[in-house]
């Protein structure tokens, strides 16, 4: 199966979700200038878009962050997840805007190079009153660049779905950072409980989010499972996955879609060949398992692309007795055709 | 100290300058003839592709340099746990 790179590949659903996005991002942004402006009519300007692009940045970044751990909790938050790249992207922008803002009106008058002077115009490094905080601005937005610069899906194909994990990990480096920059910057210059507040609001929701849903995951993935004397372990009751689609367990060391189609059951490995998608979130369509990402298909009972195309993925062994759906561990070379289990007359449908 | 520090500081923007400065050039040559020969996927895509790939190619642009002059052809399948199992 091949797909040709888009720039941006937008549906009706994106569309919408984009436009309302910006839409609030613009409301933001307006009614940040125009009430700073109202209660301190002495700042100027740029001083009031600065504050603004900045919070709206770190503000989007905290959103960005809470879609992962929410999506992994609750499904229904799904659709926020795969369109979570904008969001990214944009909170560079505003993170570029901002910081070329501040490096114009701070650093760009000078005869110095304008981010050597940024790096170097205070020197207290180690004073926490006084602290630079610009420079953590500075190594949060480089951060922050290399993430959106290789958000496409060209990236995560040619990193490698492993590396480009990794980089885009570092986002959490950037958040902290971030939080040191506003800790040691805004919250210096301007005390206020309201802030100050606000900001550890964010962290707090930042990181229990983010607890809760590890604990979660954890207990799928360590769930011990224990294995029958022919090698199959029990994984649910059948009523427990719906008809065309799949519940997601951890086998071997990464996890397995067992789907429910047509009086049948199959299992799958979880991880698409084209981009690492979480095939256990698509469903049947046409007799094949469809990639929620990008559509790629693979039929159920061999792991393999229907013709012409050619990715495979490993298979499994799978059975049904009585209630119980048995799946043995050790995956079948890619592309392995594997007889699916079939339910009992009168279980074909939920 | 701060005579060290200043050092420091210019030799890691202007190394940083230099490093995007060749990134940017490679990027142009590699978006628009270098792409197609390294991912299928790219092979007829459009000017926004190219465009929206840019600042990382500036960015990453030894690693793809790298694999241009080696003619890689197509980014390798990943081995996860479940295909390196199902190979013993
Ligand atoms: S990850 Fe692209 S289709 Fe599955």
């Amino acid at each position: 199966m091949s797909v040709q790179y888009a720039a941006i590949s937008w549906n009706r659903q994106k569309k919408v979700y984009d436009i309302t996005f910006l839409c609030l991002l613009v409301l933001y942004l307006g009614t940040f200038v125009g009430v700073g402006a109202w209660r301190n009519p002495r700042e100027t300007a740029e001083t009031l878009l600065i504050r603004a692009l900045g919070t709206a940045a770190f503000l989007l970044l905290n959103v960005v962050l809470c879609i992962g751990p929410l999506a992994r909790l609750d499904s229904r938050f799904l659709p926020l997840l795969y369109n979570r790249r904008h969001l990214g992207v944009t909170t560079f922008l505003l993170g570029v805007a901002h910081g070329g803002f501040a490096l114009f009106q701070f650093h760009a008058l000078g005869n110095v190079n304008p981010l050597v002077s940024l790096l170097i115009s205070n020197p207290r490094y180690g004073s926490v009153a006084d602290f630079p905080f610009q420079a953590l601005g500075f190594f949060a937005l480089i951060i922050l660049f290399l993430m959106a610069a290789t958000s496409h899906d060209f990236w995560l194909r040619n990193l490698s779905a492993p590396v480009w994990k990794r980089l885009h990990m570092m986002v959490y480096i950037a958040y902290g950072l971030l939080v040191m920059h506003i800790t040691l910057g805004a919250l210096q210059s301007e005390p206020s409980p309201i802030l100050s507040g606000s900001l550890m609001l964010a962290v707090a929701t930042v990181v229990s989010l983010h607890l809760a849903a590890t604990f979660r995951e954890k207990r799928i993935d360590c769930a011990k499972r224990k294995a029958l004397d022919d090698g199959f372990v029990e994984i649910c009751a059948i009523d427990r996955i719906p008809e065309k689609c799949a519940t997601i367990v951890s086998l071997a060391g990464e996890r397995v879609a067992v789907f429910r189609y047509d009086g049948k059951v199959s299992a799958i490995s979880n991880v698409c060949q084209h981009q690492n998608g979480p095939l256990g979130e698509g469903r049947v369509i046409d007799g094949c398992v469809t990639c929620p990402w990008h559509g790629y298909q693979y039929r159920p009972e061999s792991g393999a692309a229907p013709p012409p195309f050619k990715e495979k993925i490993p298979t499994f062994r799978v059975k049904v007795v009585g209630q119980a759906v048995l799946v043995h561990p050790l995956p079948n070379a890619p592309g392995t055709y594997v007889e699916p289990a079939a339910l009992e007359p009168g279980k074909e449908h939920t | 100290m701060a005579a060290m520090f200043e050092i420091l500081a210019k030799a890691f923007v202007y190394g940083l300058e230099v490093y995007a400065g060749l990134g940017f050039v490679f990027a142009l040559v590699f978006v628009w003839a270098g792409v197609q020969s390294l991912d299928s996927e790219a092979q007829g895509s459009g000017v926004g592709f190219r465009l929206l790939i840019l600042p990382g190619v500036a960015a990453f642009w030894p690693m793809l340099l790298y694999r241009w002059k080696k003619h890689v052809t197509e980014p390798l399948v990943e081995h996860n746990p479940h295909r390196q199992l199902s190979q013993q």
